[in-house]
């Protein structure tokens, strides 16, 4: 067989599992169209994450793919037809694992951080 | 998966939803006070390139193994395309392969493989009969009026009926309105038996199936639609059947079909039944009926056979055996007891397509392989440049796969018509209960051919091709070398074998065609020239009266001698090349109880002269050989040469029954149908004893024309379609109630004898001509494919002063070469063969030296043909741009 090898983006990896739980957590919040998320992203993370768009769409198929979103066309406020995403309750139980998962995460490396006491 | 399959829309859409976000970018940036044009830029420049992300997203949604085998499908229609002739020379190879064996498995399925049309047919059985003695084991279906009975009255795991032969008779509906139809005589209970109830009235009571029971008859659904126009009032209306009154007690189905093995007529559907009414004397003292039977619920075969078993000894308590032979009662099962006879020559049919299968195949092979080798530079670059073994050999298995599906497609087109033409040739001959056609087990078995045809041999070529050593291989197509050929075994291999099945094929083919050569030239012993049969039934209560039937004869022999135009006229039992009347017989002088055999005719004088027959000693027949005069009768020289041997046979006397009768003239020998005795061909002289018309019992007459038609014989100077008309009339002119039942001419008649023969015939002929071009397809494959494969070589051989004459025999040598060692393989092989074939052929050995020196030859000659085409390539050669190609 020769399955094609996709050139990888370097960090992509570390990235992926991250933005997708970022996008879930961003349409937590209710329906948005893709522009929306990036912006949700990067006000939420008071403009620290800039979320790259050649990751955002590829993460949105995926999720879509997933079952964890489904999307659907609507006008949006600036009066433009745009794709709107939603979370599934799928997608909500995954975003709860997830969040959680990363507090565990943050904790366990806070821990591991903490000044070290001589 | 489904995003697999939707990825071209949902790739616009995501184009469509990434501009939205530009847009809305843009928008934002305006609104911070950019000025447009440099908004729209911003946003670009920070969004990046959609394409590349969408590319990204595309082959997220891509499936690999679909990709790939999608690449490699239309790799391998690219490459089918290219290469024409290739694709073509193999389309038509599988085509004629699966095609051949599409036509026959379709004969063979409908024949031995489709039920019987009756409801449980698994559990249907023929009665039949065991004898064994130290001589020999004897193993026959049928049944004499004791044994169906015993078993009709004793049996309580089977329920049993019988069937009679179906006779042509003349059926009396209403005034002027006389038909020729068929009846068959049945058991009470046959309908049952079968599992089909007739749609209107009832099938025969056990009173109406004895001797002296009410005379009832049941109407085929086609009569009844034919001269009642289907009226259910029919039940209880009186017909005239052979000059006899009958009352229609009822009606069967239209979906009834019958089998009609066991009748002299065969290839005719029965339009009525009347009751068998069994006896065991006269017809029921011989085997002359079919036992069937159905096995009663929850009843085994073994159990079934052990009861009818016991019950031999009563079954067979009226046959005079010899001591040392035992009878015992059996069942076959239905199916396969009508089948018995067609079994083998179908089977060795098949075989004959199996073997036409193999050789096609054989063929591909050689095709892929020569494809393998010399795409071995295209395989072993793209090894080279990383392609798996894996990966080239999925290729070639692709390619050999769609190769095989089309072969497979075409296959069944050609099957199909191959179907049609042999419904045309002849294929009623044989008696079907299945409509032939095309059905889903044919399409499977098609497929499956067809597919494992491509696994095994798209393998082959892909295995040898996939073994190359990538630095070999890359080095001698780079370099041309001079005589690579060390991995053209393999195709060798193929060339031989399929030479030896095709001579084996063409063997068989010439000894069934020389057969039938030998069985069509007979000499018939008499001119055969001009003469019109026509034949009526004579199974008719008018004609039990010998005077009656000779009034008939005699009357219309006048008025058909006075027809303008007619030279001669007679009538006869049975006309030449049909089946005659067996009869024992004894010499005067041995005692009576020493009977020997013989074919029997009764024939009115001008039967001979009308046909010609030269008269070898003594007289013919004369109307003075009246029911008065001393008993006469005539013989042919067959009958001397058997029972007269060196001795003077006219003014002999023989005796038949209780009848004396003196041979007072020996004639020349006429061709017969089957004998019915001894090991006679299926046509052939048979010793034969004519007896005059005028001197037979009313007895006699009523018993053969149960099986016979008698028949009139007229030679005529005009043409038959002249001729009918007035014919017609000097038979009716006499007796307007009595149907011509068949019009034909001597010619007509012996061709229908011979349609069997004829069919196989041609069948096998046909699969010779078949694995003979597949054969030179073959040759011509290997020597074109080692001429170029050898280009460089050769064109050293003539730049170095070899002549083109030289140069092309060393191409096409090794052609012939493998021709002959496939020739004397096929040979021997056919050797051993046609042993099996004996019993088909007639008047030619199956060692016959002609047929195997012809076949031979052809196949050298072919073998000479395919190599010279592709090596006069040679002589198109330009040694300098030779050398430099490539």
């Amino acid at each position: 067989m020769t399955l094609k090898k996709k050139a990888q983006k370097p960090g992509s990896d570390l990235l992926q599992g991250t933005l997708d739980m970022l996008v879930l957590q961003a349409l937590r919040l209710g329906p948005a169209h893709g522009y929306t998320i990036a912006r949700v992203i990067e006000q939420r993370s008071d403009a620290f994450l800039q979320v790259e768009q050649g990751s955002l769409y590829p993460a949105l198929n995926r999720l879509e793919d997933r079952g964890w979103l489904d999307s659907y066309w609507a006008t949006s406020e600036n009066n433009r037809r745009a794709r709107y995403y939603r979370l599934t309750p799928k997608g909500r139980r995954q975003l709860e694992r997830e969040s959680e998962q990363w507090a565990q995460l943050v904790r366990a490396i806070g821990l591991v951080m903490r000044p070290i006491e001589e | 998966m489904r995003r697999f399959f939707r990825r071209g829309r949902l790739d616009a859409e995501r184009a469509r939803e990434m501009q939205a976000h530009l847009d809305h970018y843009v928008d934002d940036l305006i609104a911070a006070g950019h000025p447009r044009d440099r908004a729209i830029r911003e946003a670009r420049r920070r969004f990046g390139n959609p394409a590349a992300i969408r590319e990204e997203i595309y082959e997220m949604n891509s499936l690999p193994v679909f990709e790939t085998l999608l690449r490699d499908l239309r790799y391998a229609f690219r490459m089918l395309r290219k290469t024409p002739g290739f694709t073509a020379v193999a389309l038509i190879t599988l085509g004629l392969g699966i095609g051949a064996n599409t036509a026959v498995f379709s004969v063979v399925n409908a024949l031995l493989l489709e039920p019987l049309p009756y409801p449980q047919p698994e559990r249907l059985a023929l009665i039949s009969y065991d004898a064994r003695s130290p001589r020999g084991e004897n193993h026959s279906t049928g049944s004499d009026g004791q044994m169906f009975m015993t078993v009709r009255d004793n049996a309580k795991t089977v329920d049993a009926a019988a069937v009679g032969g179906t006779t042509g008779v003349n059926l009396l509906a209403a005034e002027n309105q006389a038909a020729y139809v068929q009846q068959q005589r049945v058991s009470a209970g046959y309908f049952r038996v079968l599992g089909v109830a007739p749609l209107v009235g009832r099938e025969f009571t056990p009173e109406e199936d004895r001797a002296g029971g009410d005379a009832a008859v049941i109407l085929s659904h086609g009569l009844w639609r034919r001269l009642f126009q289907g009226d259910p009032s029919v039940l209880g209306r009186a017909i005239l059947l052979r000059g006899e009154q009958y009352t229609v007690v009822g009606v069967m189905p239209a979906s009834f079909e019958v089998t009609e093995r066991h009748s002299f007529q065969a290839g005719q559907g029965v339009d009525l039944w009347t009751p068998l009414r069994p006896s065991t004397k006269g017809e029921g003292g011989g085997v002359n009926y079919s036992g069937i039977a159905r096995l009663r619920d929850g009843v085994s075969w073994t159990q079934a056979r052990s009861e009818l078993q016991q019950l031999s000894g009563q079954a067979f308590s009226l046959w005079q055996m010899q001591p040392d032979v035992t009878v015992t009662l059996g069942l076959v099962s239905m199916q396969e007891g009508l089948t018995a006879d067609l079994r083998q020559p179908l089977m060795m049919l098949w075989g004959a397509v199996a073997i036409v299968l193999v050789i096609a195949c054989v063929n591909i092979a050689g095709l892929l392989l020569a494809r393998g080798s010399t795409r071995t530079r295209e395989i072993v670059t793209r090894m080279a440049l990383g392609s798996g073994r894996a990966a080239v050999i999925r290729q070639l298995l692709v390619e050999s796969g769609v190769l095989a599906i089309a072969g497979g497609v075409a296959g069944l087109l050609l099957g199909w018509g191959a179907l049609e033409a042999l419904k045309r040739l002849g294929l009623d001959t044989f008696d079907f209960w299945q409509p032939i056609r095309l059905d889903w087990r044919v399409l499977v078995v098609t497929m499956a051919t067809a597919i494992v045809t491509s696994v095994i041999f798209g393998l082959m070529p892909a295995m040898q091709a996939s073994r190359l050593d990538v630095q070999a291989g890359l080095s001698e197509g780079g370099t041309r070398a001079v005589a690579g050929a060390a991995n053209r075994w393999p195709r060798k291999l193929l060339v031989i074998g399929e030479v030896a099945l095709g001579v084996v094929l063409l063997i068989s083919a010439g000894l069934l065609l020389r057969t039938f050569v030998h069985l069509r030239n007979q000499n018939p012993g008499f001119d055969a020239g001009d003469v019109v049969t026509a034949s009526v039934s004579l199974q008719d209560a008018r004609y039990r009266d010998p005077a009656k039937v000779n009034y008939l004869f005699t009357e219309t022999l006048r008025k058909v001698r006075a027809i303008p135009g007619v030279q001669g006229a007679g009538v006869a039992l049975g006309l030449p090349y049909e089946r005659l009347l067996n009869n024992g017989f004894s010499k005067i002088e041995d005692p009576p109880t020493e009977t020997k055999i013989t074919n029997q005719s009764y024939v009115t004088p001008g039967y001979f002269e009308t046909l010609r027959v030269p008269l070898r000693a003594g007289r013919l027949l004369t109307d003075s050989d009246t029911s008065e005069s001393p008993g006469v009768a005539v013989v042919n020289e067959a009958f001397v040469r058997r029972y007269f041997k060196g001795e003077h046979p006219v003014g002999r006397r023989i005796r038949s029954g209780s009848l004396e009768r003196e041979i007072v003239g020996v004639i020349g020998d006429i061709q017969q149908g089957s004998a019915g005795w001894g090991n006679f061909g299926p046509i052939s002289p048979l010793p034969c004893v004519y007896i005059p018309a005028s001197q037979t019992s009313s007895g006699f007459l009523t018993l053969v024309h149960t099986w016979f038609q008698p028949s009139w014989v007229v030679r005529t100077g005009g043409t038959v379609a002249a001729l009918l008309p007035d014919l017609e009339r000097a038979i009716q002119g006499v007796d307007a109630q009595l149907p011509i039942a068949k019009v034909r001419t001597v010619t007509e008649v012996r061709g229908d004898t011979l349609a069997q023969q004829q069919f196989m015939m041609s069948l096998v002929a046909g699969l010779g001509f078949i694995a003979l071009v597949l054969a030179a397809i073959g040759i011509h494959g290997l020597i074109a494919s080692s001429v170029s494969e050898r280009t460089r070589e050769l064109g050293i051989r003539l730049a170095l002063g070899a002549t083109a004459a030289q140069t092309m025999q060393a191409v096409i040598v090794p052609g012939l070469v493998l021709a002959t060692i496939g020739v004397a393989i096929g040979g021997a092989s056919a050797l051993a063969v046609s042993r099996l074939l004996r019993s088909f052929l007639w008047g030619v050995t199956p060692t016959d030296p002609l047929t195997f020196a012809a076949v031979v030859i052809l196949l050298l000659g072919v073998a000479l043909a395919a190599s010279v085409i592709p090596a006069m390539r040679v002589l198109r050669l330009d040694p300098a741009l030779t050398l430099r190609a490539e």
